[in-house]
């Protein structure tokens, strides 16, 4: 009997272990620049491709509805300035992918790199949002989301927005 | 000897299991970064153990189910299957007390969200089963035994 059940959580053991192994080789450049990308420790030179940097994690209205309640988050927009200034989700910061060398800078001192960070731009079909968040987390932001139903959804579902005709 | 239905019910439910988790996580493998955002949602683990889970979960589960379908160390891969729908459940769970609204990223990643008690309901279903393939008694598949058929 006893023999039995080691045989089975042997079994058991053998199975989860490749299957793990498997799944980890399988997804190792995913693992891989999500942990170098996120590790943080040094803030990295910005590499030559957007493409390099690590890989932003995606979030759901819920999701970042609650984060924006807890007040925990840092909200950025990245749709260009005249977009931002027509209307954006109340309290987030401006970080245009056109201007991102220019504003990173300005960004990084206001933000620690600790902070949870919302991207989001204009819904669905805009990938700004993606760029500017591997961006970040090439940076040095260890905690970066997005959320891709962006301001179209947030003022869907009207939650608070602000600016000139939000 | 079990006639009629019943002698097919084991292999029914076996191979049916086994579908439905090769399905599942063959969804989810094909989308790992989105299926990372499903697990996050439930915030439960730190940012990077997201990444993880998505990364080997499915593998997990896609594996156990395929072991189900070729009749291949059912009793252990049925174990495993019940401790994943253990955790599923506590973690669903965990969102209708906790007051998340979030989808429970079985299948399908994004689109129309299942709500949770309707996950867990579902869950019921996988466990009863697993649990009835574990207390079945272990036989290799015929292909293994051909010289001794039942």
């Amino acid at each position: 009997m006893r023999n039995t059940a080691r045989k089975l959580f042997l079994e058991m053991a053998v199975i989860v272990l490749v299957a793990a192994a498997a799944g980890a080789i399988w997804n190792r450049e995913m693992l891989y620049v999500v942990w170098t990308g996120a590790s943080g420790e040094t803030v990295k030179p910005v590499p030559a491709s957007a493409d390099q940097g690590g890989i932003p994690l995606p979030a759901g209205l819920m999701q970042v509805k609650e984060m924006y309640d807890r007040k925990e988050a840092v909200f950025v927009d990245a749709r260009d300035e005249f977009a931002f200034a027509g209307g954006h989700i109340r309290g987030a910061l401006s970080l245009p992918l056109g201007q991102f060398e220019a504003k990173s800078a300005e960004f990084a001192g206001k933000v620690p790199f600790t902070a949870e960070v919302v991207v989001y731009c204009n819904g669905y079909g805009c990938h700004d949002s993606m760029t500017v968040g591997k961006k970040l987390i090439s940076k040095g932001f260890r905690q970066v989301y997005v959320f891709e139903g962006g301001y179209p959804e947030w003022k869907d579902g009207k939650l608070p927005v602000e600016g000139r005709n939000p | 000897m079990k006639k009629g239905i019943g002698k097919y019910f084991p292999v029914v439910v076996r191979i049916g299991l086994g579908l439905v988790f090769v399905y599942a996580g063959i969804l989810k493998i094909m989308d790992p970064v989105a299926f990372a955002g499903s697990v996050a949602a439930y915030k439960i683990l730190p940012y990077n153990l997201n990444y993880l889970v998505a990364a080997i979960l499915p593998w997990v589960e896609t594996t156990c189910g395929a072991l189900l379908i070729v009749g291949c160390r059912v009793k252990a891969a049925s174990c495993i299957i019940i401790a994943m729908n253990l955790v599923f459940m506590a973690a669903l769970a965990s969102t209708i007390v906790r007051g998340l609204n979030v989808d429970c990223g079985c299948f399908r990643q994004g689109g129309d969200k299942t709500p949770a008690w309707v996950a867990i309901l579902r869950d019921v279903a996988f466990l009863a089963a697993a649990i009835f393939l574990a207390r079945l008694p272990e036989k290799r598949p015929r292909f293994f035994n051909s010289s001794n058929p039942e």
